[in-house]
């Protein structure tokens, strides 16, 4: 099974924004909403040891997917291939997924009024097609392929090359978008758009630590009421018409 | 019962529970008691029905180990019935709207009936001994003691408390519902409803195991759980469970019984008047002339030849819905001739000259007039409003409005009404006229029932 990667290439990018118009295209993101676009760092340093780069933000389709288990209906589940999925037919809408994405990845449409996001342009992959924002790149700073395959791009790139993930200590679930820059520049665009912890929202705390003990509590004393009730019915039999 | 000084005579009512001489308890055991009526059982067990499937989905649709209560085995067999994972939510969400759909047609229809506050005090409130039997029931069957249970009216304060917890959680259970399946209101509303449809759900399931329990498996109320099916409970049954209710049925039995006994007054019997002398009538004046209506048989088969003779001399038979449509076409051209013309489904009226000719038009003028002699001759001619007692003019005459908006557009839809497409076309044998008209009196079937608080 294949296990699939992007790398991108900060020293190349050139901010251009030529992937989020091809993602945008391909998957028609309603105005104001992306699958991946491209952020500029700030500008750091003093003159004239300036820094500043691009930063590719789309969804890492990581190891340990953090917005996997938040999903109720498991309309967000992850293929054998790696890939992070929503399945829209599942998705009821309710965004704790997108709360749990350290890496605000996702985003409810406000169209279908469902959660999508990068998928590493799937439905492409099954044609034998890159995805769209690597084949769209002006600056060809984007590469995608299978990290199992020795001769393919990603291997080369990730560890030959040394492209990195964005982790920090305190969120590292294994992201599959590898960043191949030089040393303080990555360092910049990781301080400038650090991962957040995985979140789950009130609602859904209130469900998991609240709601669901006590149905799981009320059904379980009813049961075992009932389990008794039962036993001494057995015991008893069933009473005359005559009492 | 611990009286046993006394026994209950037979046609005694007494205001307590006494013991009963036993040929009198097997008498008791033959006299059934209404319950439900069949509207009723009809919507328990499709209700049933409805919680069935959709606990059975609900519990396997909830897939996150953070959040579910089904294992791991069952999710995967529900999900093997239902192939793809989307199929299982639709099926879902379909189930609930009917479900949605029927409790609404019974609130639209029924709360005159269901939902007055004499009835609700009757079947949810509690009183004193309500709260005291609940304390006894449990300890019962739980074996602690064998102290006797308070009476009861005609639901036990255990079934009150079911249907205080339903009465409050199905709005939520539906509200809840519609927000997930339609994503009403924004993403905030619908991360709260699913939490909201889970607890809601979850405390009626908890309930509906000691409902059903009780029906299916617990030995003292199986003639409620029969009264489900047949509406009826015998008198021994309701004596001994639900005493206070027995004892308003008997009472109202009694005055019902004194009212209509024959040692009341009896109406005078009618004097027989001298017969007036019998006048013999010419033929006319018996078929035309006498107020009384046709019998529908000789009447269906004057209609009969009518239609044989339009065949015959017309070449087409009877119609009214495509009359009035061409009414309205020649209105519609008149007012807004360039808009009529160029609208796909009114220019088919337009293509032969004027719209107004045609066999059909003059039909409609004959009707009125032959309509208006007809019921001149029988000395019928009045203005009148034809309702039934419960409802007054103005009902009638929306209910008549909307029902023919209803039945206007059913016609176009169908190319045809009752005359055009049943009767004409059933004369030449056409399958579409057997598929209206089976669907006609289905529909009626099923409408007259709805309906017939506004005619009865």
């Amino acid at each position: 099974m294949a296990r699939y990667a992007m790398v991108t290439d900060l020293a190349k990018c050139v901010g251009c924004q030529a992937c989020t118009v091809a993602c945008n295209t391909e998957w028609e993101v309603p105005l104001g909403f992306a699958r991946t676009h491209v952020r500029q760092t700030p500008v750091e340093g003093t003159f004239p040891n300036l820094v500043s780069t691009f930063y590719v933000a789309q969804c890492n389709h990581c190891d340990h997917p953090p917005c996997v288990e938040p999903c109720p209906t498991g309309a967000t589940w992850q293929s054998e291939n790696g890939i992070v999925r929503v399945d829209p037919n599942l998705c009821i809408g309710c965004g704790y997924c997108v709360d749990a994405c350290p890496y605000e990845a996702r985003y409810l449409n406000p169209v279908t009024k469902k959660v999508d996001k990068c998928d590493f342009c799937a439905s492409r992959l099954e044609q034998g097609r890159n995805p769209a924002c690597v084949d769209t790149c002006t600056a060809h700073a984007k590469f995608f392929g299978d990290l199992e395959d020795r001769s393919s791009d990603v291997f080369h790139l990730v560890y030959e090359r040394g492209a990195r993930r964005m982790e920090t200590a305190d969120v590292a679930v294994g992201p599959n978008v590898y960043y191949l820059a030089p040393p303080e520049h990555f360092d910049l665009a990781l301080a400038s758009f650090p991962p957040r912890k995985p979140r789950l929202l009130t609602a859904g705390q209130a469900w998991k630590k609240l709601a669901r003990p006590l149905i799981a509590a009320a059904v379980g004393a009813t049961f075992i009421g009932q389990a008794i009730a039962f036993f001494n019915q057995l015991r008893k039999g069933e009473p005359d018409i005559e009492e | 019962m611990k009286n046993n000084g006394e026994a209950l005579e037979t046609g005694a009512i007494p205001s307590y529970p006494v013991p009963v001489a036993v040929d009198e308890a097997e008498r008791m055991l033959q006299r059934q008691i209404t319950k439900h009526h069949v509207a009723i059982i009809l919507l328990h067990w499709f209700n049933a029905f409805v919680w069935l499937f959709e606990l059975g989905t609900g519990l396997a649709l909830i897939t996150s180990k953070e959040f579910r209560l089904a294992p791991e085995w069952y999710i995967s067999i529900v999900h093997g019935f239902f192939g793809p994972r989307g199929n299982l939510l639709h099926f879902h969400i379909a189930l609930g709207l009917l479900w949605i759909f029927v409790f609404a047609v019974y609130g639209i229809f029924g709360y005159r009936t269901y939902l007055t506050r004499e009835v609700i005090q009757r079947e949810i409130a509690l009183d004193a001994d309500d709260v005291r039997w609940l304390v006894v029931r449990v300890k019962r069957i739980l074996g602690l003691t064998d102290e006797p249970l308070p009476l009861q009216g005609v639901y036990n304060a255990g079934q009150k408390l079911f249907a205080i917890l339903v009465y409050a959680m199905i709005p939520l259970v539906m509200f809840s519902g519609l927000i997930l399946a339609f994503h009403w209101f924004g993403a905030s509303f619908v991360a709260w409803a699913i939490v909201v449809h889970f607890a809601a759900v979850g405390l009626v399931a908890s309930g509906l195991m000691i409902h059903v329990y009780m029906g299916a498996v617990f030995p003292e109320e199986k003639y409620a759980f029969f009264s489900m099916l047949t509406g009826t409970v015998n008198e021994w049954f309701a004596y001994n469970h639900h005493f206070k209710w027995w004892r308003e049925v008997k009472l109202e039995q009694r005055v019902w019984e004194l009212q209509h006994s024959p040692d009341q007054v009896p109406a005078p019997p009618a004097q027989g008047a001298p017969a007036a002398p019998a006048q013999q009538k010419s033929w006319f004046e018996r078929v035309f002339r006498s107020p009384e209506y046709w019998p529908p048989y000789a009447a269906g088969f004057g209609l009969g030849l009518v239609l044989l003779a339009t065949f015959l001399i017309m070449g087409q038979g009877l119609g009214a819905s495509g009359g009035f449509t061409r009414y309205l076409t020649a209105a519609l051209a008149w007012v807004a001739p360039n808009w009529t013309a160029s609208n796909p489904y009114w220019s088919n009226y337009l293509s032969g000259g004027s719209p107004l000719f045609d066999f059909l038009v003059f039909e409609l003028i004959g009707v009125a007039l032959g309509g208006f002699v007809s019921g001149w001759l029988a000395h019928r001619f009045r203005a009148a409003c034809d309702k039934g007692p419960r409802i007054r003019r103005s009902t009638r005459y929306a209910f008549a409005f909307g029902g023919g908006i209803l039945t206007g557009l059913g016609a176009r839809l169908a190319r045809g009404c009752t005359s055009g497409l049943a009767l004409s076309g059933g004369a030449v044998l056409s399958v579409g006229a057997f598929a209206f008209m089976l669907s006609v009196f289905a529909a009626g079937f099923i409408g007259a029932y709805f309906m017939r608080r506004y005619w009865l």
